[in-house]
C-alpha cells in the first residue's frame, strides 16, 4: 500500500505520505471523532477494570446476591447511583454489565465480518452462478425480519447452549447479508483493474487473488462498515435484553439492567435504576458512530477535510 | 412495467416458499405441537400424545406435513392456540387492527414531518434552522428506539401527564363514538412518533440532500434564468423531483414497521401483534409464536416487493436489470 501512493505520483521533492498515514492525520483532526474515540476507549477501560473497582464502589461488590435490607436505594455516598430493586449497585452492575454488551457486540461484529467479507468476496470475485446464488442465499437471510427470528432462535436453542453465546451466532448468523452486499459490490468494480488481471494470467490461486490483491484495497469499506455494525449490534443485544429475550437474566448487561424499565413504578418513580444503563447506551452508540462517520470520511480519499 | 412487476412476483415465491420451510422446521424443532395446537400440554399421558401425534399426522412423512401446513396457512388456519384455546387465526384478527392503526400513524406523522423538515432543511442549508434539525436527526438514528421509548414514556406520559402511557383506548368509553376514536388517537400518538422516528430521520435527511443537489441542476438556472419566482421553482420543479425517490421508501417501512411495532408495542404495553408475539413466546404458545412469525415474514417479503415495484415505477433503468 505506501509504493501504490506514489508509483503514479510525479517525481516530488519530499515523499508522499501512505493513504493510511493521510487517514491517520484527517482522523486526528476531527474533534467530534477523537473526543468518541477517547470516550469509548474510557468506558472500554472502565470495564474491563470492573473487578477491581467494584470493591471500592459499593459496600457489597457481588453482581448477582439479592440483598433485601437495601433494595431500591436512591444515590447516596455508599451507592453512588443507588441500588435497584434486588439491593444490588447499580454503578457496580454498570460497569460489568458494559462487559457483556461490549463482548457480545464486539463478537457478533467479528462473525458478521467474516462471514459477510469471504461471501461477498468469493461472490464478486468468481461471478457467473457461484455470485448469483450466493447473493440469492444473501437475500434469503436478509429477508427474515430478525427480531422475529433471534426470538424464536433463542427460544429453541434455550438450555441447549449456553445463553451468551446462543445470543452471538444467532445475531452474527442473521446479519451479514448487508456486509457481503457491500464487499460483493466493490469487488466488482476492483476486480477490472489490471493488476488482477496480471495475477491471475500469472496464475496466482483465487484465494490468494482475494486475500493478497483485492481485500486490503476492500479494507477501508470493511473497517467502516465493521465500526457501525458494532454500533448496531450492540443495540441488537441490549434491546434484546430490554424485551427480556437476549443475554440470560441473571447476567448483568445494559439491555438487562434497563428492561427494569418495563415495570411502571420503576420507570415513573425510581428513574436511577433505568437512566443510567439508557444514558450509557445512548452514549455509547452514539460516540461508535461518531466514530464510524469520522473513519469514512478519514478514509475516503476525495472527502476534504 | 407489467412484465417487471411480473418477474418480481414470481421472483418472490421461490422466497416465500424457502421462508415457509424455515419456520416449518423451526416450528418442528420447538417444544410440543406448535403446529396445530391440538394436543394439550398438560396432559402428559404418553398414550393420548402418541393417539393425538398419529390422529394429527405426525407420524406422516415430513413433506405431506410440510404440504398440510402450508395448504392449511393458505386458507387461514393457523392452528389453535394453546393459550387462548381459541383459533389463532381469530386471535390475530383481533390484535391486527390497532397494530395496523399503529403503522399507518406512525407512517403519517414520518410523512408529514420529515416533509416539513427536509423542505425547511433543504431551502435554507446551513442555517440554524438546518442544523437544529440535523441534530434531531443525527438523534433519530442513532438513539436506539427502546431507549427513546422508554425516556418518552417517562417524560411524556408520567411527568407530563400529555399521553397515556399503556393501552390503546380507555376502556370505559362505548365503542363507535367520538370519543372512542379521539381516545385511540391520544393512545397511538406516542407510540406511532416513536416508531416513526429513525424514518422521519433519515427521510428529512434524504429531502434535504435531495433538494440541495437538485437546487444546482441546469433545469433551475434556466427556470431562474426565465423570471420564475424561487418559491415556485421549489414547490413544482426541484420537489417534484426529490419526491419520487422518497415514495419508494414506502416498501422497505413496512418491513421496518415489522421489527419496530415488537419494540414499541412492548414499551407502551400497546395490544397489538407485537405483543401478542412476545406473551406468547413468554406462554410458550407455540402455534401463535409460529404462525406470527410466518405472517411478519411474508409481510416483509411484500413490503421488499412493493419497494421493488415502486423502484420500477420512479426509474425505467431498473426495470430491464
Amino acid at each position: 500500500m505506501t509504493t501504490n501512493a506514489a508509483t503514479g505520483a510525479v517525481k516530488r521533492t519530499e515523499k508522499s505520505s501512505s493513504p493510511w498515514a493521510i487517514a491517520r492525520r484527517k482522523f486526528l483532526r476531527n474533534k467530534l471523532a477523537m473526543a468518541s474515540t477517547v470516550f469509548l476507549i474510557l468506558v472500554i477501560i472502565l470495564t474491563l477494570l470492573a473487578p477491581f473497582l467494584a470493591p471500592h464502589l459499593s459496600p457489597i461488590p457481588d453482581i448477582t446476591k439479592v440483598n433485601i435490607s437495601k433494595m431500591s436505594i436512591p444515590p447516596n455516598g455508599d451507592h453512588l447511583l443507588g441500588t435497584d430493586k434486588s439491593g444490588r449497585d447499580v454503578m457496580t452492575r454498570l460497569l460489568y454489565g458494559g462487559r457483556i454488551s461490549l463482548l457480545v457486540g464486539a463478537s457478533a461484529t467479528l462473525i458478521v465480518v467474516v462471514l459477510g467479507t469471504i461471501v461477498g468476496s468469493v461472490a464478486g470475485f468468481f461471478g457467473g452462478a457461484v455470485d448469483s446464488l450466493l447473493m440469492r442465499f444473501t437475500d434469503f437471510v436478509l429477508n427474515f425480519p430478525f427480531l422475529v427470528f433471534v426470538i424464536v432462535l433463542n427460544t429453541i436453542l434455550f438450555g441447549i447452549v449456553d445463553g451468551l453465546w446462543v445470543l452471538i451466532l444467532v445475531i452474527g448468523l442473521l446479519s451479514w447479508g448487508g456486509v457481503a452486499r457491500i464487499v460483493r459490490s466493490k469487488v466488482l468494480a476492483e476486480k477490472e483493474n489490471e493488476y488482477v488481471l496480471a495475477a491471475i494470467s500469472i496464475g496466482t490461486p483465487p484465494a490468494k487473488v482475494i486475500i493478497k490483491h483485492l481485500l486490503p484495497n476492500v479494507l477501508s469499506t470493511i473497517i467502516v462498515q465493521a465500526t457501525l455494525l458494532f454500533a448496531s449490534l450492540i443495540v441488537a443485544e441490549t434491546g434484546l435484553s430490554y424485551l427480556g429475550f437476549g443475554v440470560p437474566q441473571e447476567t448483568p448487561s445494559w439491555g438487562n439492567m434497563l428492561a427494569f424499565a418495563n415495570e411502571p413504578d420503576v420507570l415513573q418513580g425510581k428513574p436511577w435504576i433505568w437512566m443510567p444503563p439508557a444514558l450509557i447506551i445512548t452514549a455509547t452508540i452514539l460516540s461508535i458512530n461518531f466514530i464510524g462517520e469520522g473513519l469514512k470520511d478519514a478514509l475516503n480519499p476525495k472527502s476534504q477535510r | 412495467m407489467l412484465k417487471y412487476t411480473l418477474r418480481r412476483v414470481l421472483g418472490m415465491i421461490p422466497m416465500l416458499f424457502l421462508v415457509s420451510v424455515v419456520v416449518f422446521f423451526l416450528a418442528k424443532a420447538m417444544p410440543g405441537d406448535s403446529l396445530s395446537g391440538e394436543i394439550d400440554p398438560t396432559n402428559t399421558n404418553p398414550e393420548y400424545i402418541a393417539e393425538m401425534r398419529e390422529k394429527l399426522g405426525y407420524n406422516d412423512p415430513v413433506y405431506v406435513q410440510y404440504y398440510r401446513w402450508v395448504t392449511d396457512f393458505m386458507s387461514g388456519d393457523f392452528g389453535k392456540s394453546t393459550r387462548y384455546k381459541m383459533p389463532v387465526a381469530d386471535l390475530i384478527g383481533e390484535k391486527l387492527p390497532n397494530t395496523i392503526f399503529l403503522a399507518l400513524t406512525s407512517l403519517l406523522i414520518t410523512y408529514v414531518l420529515a416533509f416539513a423538515m427536509g423542505m425547511y432543511s433543504g431551502r435554507k442549508p446551513y442555517t440554524l434552522g438546518d442544523n437544529l434539525i440535523a441534530g434531531f436527526n443525527y438523534a433519530g438514528i442513532a438513539i436506539p428506539s427502546f431507549v427513546a421509548g422508554v425516556f418518552a414514556v417517562y417524560f411524556f406520559a408520567f411527568k407530563l401527564n400529555w399521553f397515556p402511557f399503556a393501552g390503546s383506548v380507555d376502556i370505559e368509553i362505548d365503542k363507535g363514538t367520538i370519543e372512542y376514536w379521539m381516545s385511540r388517537i391520544h393512545h397511538v400518538m406516542l407510540p406511532a412518533f416513536v416508531l416513526g422516528m429513525f424514518s422521519t430521520a433519515s427521510y428529512t435527511q434524504f429531502l434535504r440532500n435531495d433538494l440541495i443537489e437538485n437546487s444546482r441542476k441546469d433545469f433551475v438556472r434556466t427556470a431562474l434564468a426565465k423570471g420564475t419566482p424561487m418559491g415556485k421553482i421549489y414547490n413544482v420543479h426541484i420537489l417534484r423531483n426529490s419526491i419520487i425517490p422518497l415514495v419508494t421508501f414506502l416498501g422497505f417501512d413496512i418491513a421496518a414497521l415489522v421489527g419496530g411495532a415488537i419494540i414499541t408495542e412492548k414499551i407502551f404495553t400497546y395490544p397489538g401483534i407485537g405483543l401478542l408475539f412476545l406473551d406468547s413466546v413468554n406462554n410458550r404458545d407455540y402455534p401463535t409464536v409460529m404462525a406470527i412469525t410466518m405472517m411478519l415474514s411474508a409481510m416483509v417479503l411484500i413490503g421488499n416487493l412493493i419497494a421493488d415495484i415502486l423502484y420500477g415505477i420512479v426509474d425505467p433503468r431498473i426495470r430491464l436489470g
